[in-house]
């Protein structure tokens, strides 16, 4: 077990690795010059303020110093200064914005959950008949709308023409409390719910189906228990474990996943501060929101990847 | 209640969220909208256009005394275009959005009214010498910021070694050539300016230089003062969310009070919002989600007014100011290097087509010049002289340069030529641009390149920091000019682009990284440092006028319709046209959609 955990820490890192070298070099190669945003119109009159704030900004050395720079100050835990928002840590942009990023992905999947169980337990319990195929539909829909579009359906119906929830922005739990707070979260975790409720659902519907013609549903029938106990207490849980895993992948995706549910509703997380970072050039919280992003991600798989090896001993001994 | 009766009730719930949404308006659908728009406006064609009047065919909402009893208290949310970096106006770069906050938290030395002139603001006088080098202020008295400093004339002067150190208080000072600032009294400033400036009352109109803050607490925290800026303003920071929610409060030691005698402001508290998405913005209006949002796009103002129109219960207020979209031509770069490529690619730009595309028809007026047809700089002649649509004559004049065995480019004759037309990916002006493509191309003489670009990318590449500012553009989506002094706009527009113009020109010191198109011309630049030198208005318009008049024979640039910004508010939101200044005299109304706070009141 011991080498497995570090097989997986070696590969986080090459991926960490990789991934904030790409980035910074695809950030580099735009052509956006982040002293020319923080400048504006009256600013870029005067040639030498514009050399001289590259100058300040380290903008005017080579690249590869650069990158070296910012990666040794980020493995000592210093991910710099937002270049635009100037006295800003990057670490604290993060820490503020994480947590509503964190509170839309976790609502998501929980909505997603919610949803993607009953509808398929139903598919499959009532497989070919017309429950299943009304939900197949419904699913394949979920599935082939983006998820801005569902956000402007969503927008439409329940904040301009039914006026029951806020069209946009964000009540912070410390400040207006949890109700309001969820008034604002509802529309844009069930935008990108639906999504992941068409995925799950799916699976859920096939692997019931599998387990449905197990021997043990069988033996439970002719015990003359009723569909519903077989369904949710001896069916559900096996037909589970793939689920769990995809959540947990589907997870650290929706964690990167949300910039235009965010920029949609204009809602003060990750990915709202990502646009922002990028129409900027901040490159510095370009960077340390893509690295938090892929750290996330990464470790979040192969949480899900030691999970796997500690139920499948087949795994473990691969 | 068992579980089958509660599967109906959320069955019904469900059925009713359904039917409402179909059927529903805003509960005040039937109730009557007020119009401030197009139809209400009452202009006399016959007549020549006077500052502050309608023109004909003008759009906008008509800026006038707004009746009705003031009240205090209460609190509006604004949904704004985008978040402001920062509220610091000698560091932060500004536009629209930020200026709808810096406004509430900083007074101003001089603001405009509604005829275009600068009145004083903060300052009660202002008065230059003879040849506009050395200008004299005197602040009113008993105004205080507020953390409690006394506004003195100090005060202004401890702000210009903050404003020269400040990303954009260095360039603002530059600009206006400011090379001191000092209190020659308790409440008397004199500004020292390197050279002649008589628009100068325009530059302390607005953000980084014109803009009041307290030095001592801006010293103190500069980082800080980004998001807890201190002004002498009618409202104060009460907390700042970035990309979620600024809010200010009333100033209850405000100075301002209205041509009735009533305090100012009225509000007791606004919300500042930033919504990105166009949409989004408005659907938050027609929610109730805010109460008041802006846009700087037509097709916005389109879907408002067609919201408006259809029932909901709100008002657009409008304003069509000078500011004109469209683009401009590299003209150090073949073959936008000859007129008549420039002059035949403008000719079939069909200005009517290019508005509809952007959702503007009936909104946006085409543009001739670098001035609406409603401000006093307008002029008849440019407009007549403007290269218009005409096909067939653009495709000729085109022609002409293909069949040069000169031309610029190296191509053979008979060649088409190549066009790189670039915008950044708006939706709308990609529209916008594919039907100048179609219309370019249909002459059968022109390749079209279409390319987009993020805002940034698109500015570097015009401003061409990297090749000494000759840019890497071709065809360039842009905008021009300003609600503010013309000055402020064509000076820096017009003076030479790079240091081998300056030189050429023996005016080595003078180089504007701000003339994107690169057109310099020693007449037009000479008129330009000229209106500078006088402030008589018919000395100034005349030099104005010669200088589009030159632009419509080069044609460096082309353009598409003057931009038409709005406000979308709850009908009971007043007061946002129709503020005052503080001799009385009614402000210009809401360029760029930025509105002055102070005077805005809750109806009953």
């Amino acid at each position: 077990m011991a080498k497995i955990i570090a097989a997986r820490l070696l590969r986080l890192l090459a991926t960490l690795f990789a991934v904030t070298f790409i980035s910074f070099m695809m950030t580099k190669a735009l052509p956006g010059d982040p002293a020319v945003a923080i400048l504006g119109q009256d600013g870029i009159q005067n040639e030498e303020l514009l050399l001289e704030l590259r100058a300040e900004l380290g903008l005017d050395e080579p690249i590869p110093v650069q990158y070296v720079t910012w990666l040794g100050n980020a493995v000592r835990g210093d991910l710099g200064e937002s270049y635009i928002n100037r006295g800003q840590s990057v670490a604290g942009t993060i820490g503020q914005r994480f947590p509503v990023t964190l509170q839309l992905a976790l609502m998501a999947i929980i909505i997603a959950l919610l949803l993607a169980i009953p509808i398929g337990v139903i598919g499959a319990y009532r497989q070919g008949k017309w429950q299943d195929q009304a939900s197949s539909a419904g699913v394949q829909v979920a599935l082939s709308v983006p998820n801005f579009v569902t956000g402007i359906f969503l927008i439409w119906l329940f904040a301009v023409k039914l006026e029951w929830l806020p069209a946009s922005n964000w009540n912070r739990i410390s400040d207006k409390g949890v109700i309001a707070n969820l008034k604002t979260a509802i529309l844009p975790a069930t935008a990108l719910a639906l999504t992941q409720m068409a995925i799950f659902s799916r699976l859920v519907r096939s692997d019931m189906i599998a387990t449905l013609q197990e021997n043990f549903i069988l033996s439970a029938r002719a015990k003359g228990l009723s569909d519903r106990f077989i369904l949710f207490r001896h069916a559900l849980r096996p037909s589970s474990l793939s689920v769990a895993t995809l959540v947990g992948i589907n997870f650290g995706a929706l964690l990167g996943g949300t910039v235009i549910i965010e920029t949609l509703f204009a809602i003060p997380g990750l990915g709202f501060r990502l646009i922002n970072a990028i129409s900027q050039r901040d490159i510095l919280v370009i960077q340390g929101i893509t690295v938090f992003i892929a750290t996330g991600y990464v470790i979040i798989n192969t949480v899900v990847d030691l999970f796997y090896s500690v139920l499948d001993p087949r795994i473990r001994r691969s | 209640m068992n579980k089958r009766s509660l599967s109906k009730l959320l069955a019904l719930l469900f059925a009713f969220a359904l039917v409402a949404a179909a059927c529903g308006g805003s509960s005040d659908a039937d109730g009557e909208t007020t119009d401030t728009t197009a139809g209400e406006t009452e202009t006399d064609t016959d007549e020549p256009i006077a500052a502050g009047e309608e023109a004909e065919g003008d759009v906008d909402t008509e800026v006038e005394e707004i009746e009705g009893e003031r009240s205090y208290g209460g609190s509006i949310a604004v949904g704004l275009e985008a978040e402001a970096v920062g509220l610091r106006p000698w560091e932060d770069t500004c536009s629209s959005p930020c200026y709808n906050m810096m406004i509430t938290v900083f007074d101003k030395l001089t603001d405009q009214a509604l005829d275009g002139t600068y009145q004083p603001y903060l300052f009660e006088t202002l008065e230059a010498n003879e040849d506009f080098t050395e200008w004299v202020g005197v602040l009113r008295s008993g105004v205080t910021f507020h953390n409690g400093v006394e506004l003195t004339a100090q005060s202004i002067a401890d702000m210009f070694p903050i404003q020269q150190e400040g990303a954009a208080g260095a360039g603002g000072l530059s600009a206006a050539n400011i090379i001191d600032v000092q209190a020659t009294g308790d409440l008397e400033v004199t500004y020292t300016l390197s050279q002649s400036n008589s628009a100068l009352p325009a530059t302390l109109a607005r953000a980084p230089v014109g803009m009041v803050f307290e030095a001592g607490a801006a010293a103190a925290d500069p980082d800080g003062s980004a998001n807890e800026p201190v002004g002498t303003g009618p409202f104060m920071i009460e907390s700042r969310d970035l990309d979620n929610e600024t809010i200010v409060v009333r100033n209850d030691n405000y100075w301002g009070v209205d041509p009735e005698g009533n305090q100012l402001p009225f509000l007791d508290q606004i919300s500042f919002r930033p919504i990105p998405d166009e949409g989004t913005r408005l659907d938050a209006l027609l929610s109730g989600t805010v109460d008041v949002f802006q846009t700087l796009r037509q097709g916005t103002i389109r879907d408002g007014r067609a919201a408006r129109d259809g029932g909901e219960d709100i008002v657009m207020v409008e304003f069509q100011g000078n500011n004109v979209g469209g683009g401009m031509f590299n003209v150090l770069v073949p073959p936008f290097d000859d007129v008549r490529v420039r002059r035949g690619l403008t000719q079939m730009n069909s200005q009517e087509n290019v508005i509809e595309a952007l959702g503007g028809t009936g909104i946006s007026l085409p543009g001739t010049q670098w001035f609406s047809p409603d401000s006093p700089w307008y002029s008849e002649k440019v407009a007549a002289a403007w290269p218009s649509f005409d096909f067939e004559a653009g495709s000729a004049t085109l022609q002409e340069y293909i069949d040069d065995p000169e031309r610029s480019d190296g191509k053979a004759p008979g060649e088409s030529i190549e066009v790189e037309l670039s915008c950044p990916p708006d939706p709308s002006l990609i529209a916008a641009m594919q039907v100048l493509e179609q219309t370019w191309t249909a002459s059968g003489v022109v390749d079209v390149n279409l390319t987009n670009y993020d805002q940034q990318t698109h500015i570097n590449y015009a401003l061409g920091a990297e090749n000494g500012f000759v840019g890497e553009h071709g065809a360039h989506c842009w905008r021009f000019s300003s609600d503010s002094d013309p000055a402020s706009d064509i000076n820096p527009g017009f003076a030479p682009p790079t240091a081998e113009i300056a030189e050429a020109a023996g005016i080595p010191d003078v180089v504007s990284p701000l003339n994107f198109a690169n057109y310099f011309d020693g007449e037009v630049f000479g008129a330009a440092v000229a209106a500078l030198q006088t402030d008589d208005f018919d000395e100034r318009y005349a030099l104005y006028e010669s200088i589009m008049l030159k632009i419509a024979e080069d044609v460096p640039i082309w353009y598409s319709g003057h931009t038409a910004t709005a406000f979308g508010t709850n009908p009971a939101v007043m007061g946002l046209t129709g503020w005052h200044l503080p001799s009385g005299d009614i402000g210009i109304g809401i360029p760029a959609v930025e509105g002055r706070w102070h005077e805005v009141w809750l109806s009953n």
